[in-house]
């Protein structure tokens, strides 16, 4: 498995946050977290790239301990609500700032690929506190993928952005999951589910209340959901 | 690790330049408290000279606690320092190259003070460089490893900067007491055991204090 999630409990203080959660992610598959607000999606996830500490189980990397294991951090790229890069640094600077922080053996190129591909290579050295909020999404992402890693874990990435960052967000994953990379998100939008998740997980209140394949899991939507859905799709 | 570590120092170094939000209100704040208590200290030169030590690193102290709290601030705009922990890095090199930069930043706000109390107090503290700067060499290194620490107890913990200076303190008080000891000996050209037993005091509070950090860092910055 490229990750797997074992009876994972967090509390911060004496709130529940997180509450016996088991789950695997086989290699090249996409997962979607979804649930309400406070359900713990974004605290799953931050456990399972290793930034938090669950206050009990377990979380492996490809059978491996992901507590302790510093040099295995390459393995995963995480682009979270905040972009991560560093205010009175370019983009450009943060870039090889992270490649260098990751061993990637030619960081100045790579950072210029990844810029490229975000389409950001005409603002690379701008400073991301101007970046409008599809750009901070888009080099949150560069920065994600600068050390090409293969689990990739990635929190309302479609938040904010206009139809054409939207459009283009879409592709990259269509494409990063042709890859064979493994993908889990934090996604509310329904019909993204439908496109980008092999199986969707929903949590409430931090239990893991359903872990179904995509098709399964539209199927157990309201059917006013599903109508709103079609009409969107039409 | 050397590589990693020399580019962390280079990332903070180079954000302060450009940002300027750290050092100038250190320096600021350190220069208004030395002006104040040579102000306020109007005392026949004997007691000046007995003093001036105390004074000196009480303004280091307070001054150079700025310094140390923004050290860990400024990783948390924009999730840098979720960030940073998220690289594979050891914990250990995060310290050292945070623990660098603050031991930079009190060598630069002590390379203000010192001449600037030598001349407003009159009290020839650069009449022997070498024993002064020992002193200020292994003061900041116990100062800054001691506060780095702390620093990312408290950011880590999101709590209000005030609460390092309360932190601090009691962790550094034999330090800056130790500190404030040798300069005074210093300054009246005793260079004897007694100078010697508080030379080695602070050589091994800074042992101590860089060993814990080194330790617990990685305890300290987890959620």
């Amino acid at each position: 498995m490229a990750v797997e999630v074992r009876r994972l409990t967090k509390r911060f203080g004496r709130r529940l946050v997180l509450d016996e959660i088991d789950l695997a992610v086989a290699p090249g598959e996409s997962i979607v977290l979804t649930g309400p607000n406070g359900a713990g999606k974004t605290t799953l996830l931050r456990a399972m790239a290793a930034v938090i500490r669950p206050s009990s189980g377990d979380i492996l990397w490809f059978g491996e301990p992901a507590r302790g294991q510093h040099e295995s951090r390459r393995l995963i790229g995480m682009a979270a609500h905040e972009n991560r890069l560093y205010p009175h640094l370019t983009l450009r600077e943060n870039l090889i700032f992270a490649a260098r922080m990751c061993d990637v053996a030619r960081p100045r190129e790579r950072a210029e690929s990844l810029l490229e591909a975000v389409g950001l290579q005409a603002h690379g050295d701008r400073l991301p506190p101007v970046f409008s909020k599809g750009m901070r999404q888009r080099s949150s992402l560069a920065r994600a993928l600068i050390h090409d890693p293969p689990i990739l874990l990635l929190d309302e990435p479609f938040e904010g952005l206009d139809a054409d960052a939207d459009h283009w967000l879409s592709g990259l994953l269509q494409e990063l999951r042709r890859q064979g990379r493994t993908l889990c998100f934090v996604l509310h939008d329904e019909l993204k589910v439908r496109r980008l998740a092999d199986r969707v997980l929903r949590l409430r209140q931090g239990r893991l209340l359903s872990d179904a394949a995509s098709p399964a899991a539209v199927a157990h939507w309201s059917p006013a959901v599903q109508g709103l859905s079609a009409a969107r799709v039409a | 690790m050397v590589k990693k570590l020399y580019w962390m120092i280079s990332k903070d170094l180079l954000s302060e330049c450009r940002s300027l939000r750290v050092w100038p209100a250190m320096l600021l704040l350190g220069v208004v408290v030395a002006l104040m208590f040579a102000m306020q200290a109007d005392l026949p030169p004997e007691r000046l000279r007995q003093i001036v030590g105390g004074l000196l690193w009480l303004t280091i102290f307070f001054a150079g606690t700025l310094a140390l709290d923004r050290s860990f601030a400024a990783e948390r705009e924009d999730g840098c320092w979720e960030g940073l922990l998220s690289y594979p890095v050891s914990p250990t090199c995060v310290y050292l190259a945070k623990l660098a930069v603050n031991v930079v930043a009190l060598a630069a706000l002590e390379c203000v003070l010192i001449p600037l109390f030598a001349i407003l107090t009159d009290v020839p503290l650069l009449a022997h460089p070498g024993p002064i700067v020992a002193v200020a060499v292994l003061g900041n290194l116990g100062i800054a490893a001691a506060g780095t620490l702390l620093a990312a107890v408290v950011n880590t913990g999101r709590q209000s900067s005030y609460l390092l200076s309360l932190l601090v303190l009691p962790a550094v008080v034999p330090l800056v007491l130790g500190a404030a000891e040798a300069t005074r000996l210093a300054v009246e050209h005793d260079f004897g055991p007694s100078w010697w037993r508080w030379v080695q005091l602070l050589a091994a509070f800074a042992i101590i204090f860089i060993t814990a950090g080194i330790v617990l860092f990685e305890y300290a910055v987890e959620e």
